[in-house]
């Protein structure tokens, strides 16, 4: 086998891992659905693991979900005040990754819109700033959340969401790139500084994230 | 007629080269899409996620130019040889 052979089968090696996904199931508390109402939906697996610090494992004892800033009341919720203190709702979205791949997921949470109500938010405040466990952060205009149902969800087609996926809770940021999908939220800041950029977006990507736009600036 | 056939074969190893370089680089900035935090690291920072993304863009149309020219070049040197038989 001459040197070129030997490229050609390495490059095609390099290419297959590449683009292979990340394998290893993860294991579920229950038994995930698979089609919701007439619905096919893509398995909890069918995501690839590209966060900036890899999956995080978070105790549930001494976790708090902190809602602050440019709020009337800052509020600290336990995940079991979170989980049970607000209405559930049940969404069908797909999560499209800039990457090219994407996922169409039961989701089941809590609107954030009925969190943010709880702590009040200042007539001030125009984004809020979401923060997680890895220290990723990304932002929305407070108005996003009003204009939509969004949801921040703990469930993932039907069962609770695996480590992987962000438990305790992950954004089902609608209509948005998938790196405005954030994981292991911890907090929850109301800003009244609009120019304020996440994690990705202070790295060139776009600051609204949405779908139908390029997601670099 | 020589010296247009030595610059032909001087052509097709440029393309060729250009080709393996265009390859190695499209499969490096693919690694650092899917796979950006080692190759942030192994890179020392050098090869970030957002310049991957914009390098493997920027690549695609290059490659398929070089690979339609390498193949061609391969095709044409193939009925030339079998012509010389």
């Amino acid at each position: 086998m001459g040197g070129k052979e030997i490229f050609a089968v390495i490059a095609v090696l390099l290419l297959l891992l590449g683009c292979s996904g990340d394998g290893g199931a993860i294991e579920l508390e229950g038994t995930e659905i698979l089609e919701y109402e007439g619905q096919d939906l893509s398995s909890v697996n069918a995501f690839r693991e590209n966060s900036i610090k890899g999956p995080q494992h978070i105790g549930i004892e001494n976790y708090t979900l902190e809602v602050t800033g440019l709020v009337e009341t800052p509020r600290t919720y336990t995940y079991d005040e979170a989980v049970g203190g607000f209405q559930a709702y049940k969404k069908v979205v797909t999560l499209d990754c800039v990457e090219g791949w994407s996922a169409t997921i039961l989701w089941e949470g809590f609107l954030l819109r009925d969190m943010l109500e709880d702590a009040g938010p200042n007539p001030e405040a125009n984004t809020v700033i979401l923060h997680a466990y890895d220290g990723y952060t990304t932002s929305f205009p407070l108005e996003y959340f009003y204009g939509e149902d969004i949801l921040v969800a703990y469930k993932i087609n039907n069962v609770t969401l695996p480590a992987e996926r962000g438990y305790p809770f992950v954004l089902v940021a609608e209509a948005k790139w998938g790196y405005k999908w954030i994981k292991w939220i911890t907090g929850i800041e109301l800003s009244d500084d609009e120019s304020y950029e996440g994690f990705w977006e202070s790295r060139g990507y776009s600051d609204s994230g949405d779908l139908n736009e390029s997601f670099f600036d | 007629m020589k010296a247009s056939l030595i610059e032909r074969a001087k052509l097709r190893g440029i393309v060729h080269w250009l080709l393996a370089i265009a390859v190695l680089l499209y499969i490096v900035s693919g690694f650092g899409i899917t796979q950006y935090r080692a190759v942030e690291a192994v890179t020392f920072g050098v090869l970030t996620k957002e310049l991957s993304f914009r390098l493997h863009g920027i690549l695609f149309l290059p490659f398929i130019v070089l690979l339609a020219f390498h193949i061609y070049f391969t095709v044409l040197g193939r009925k030339r040889g079998k012509k010389g038989k």
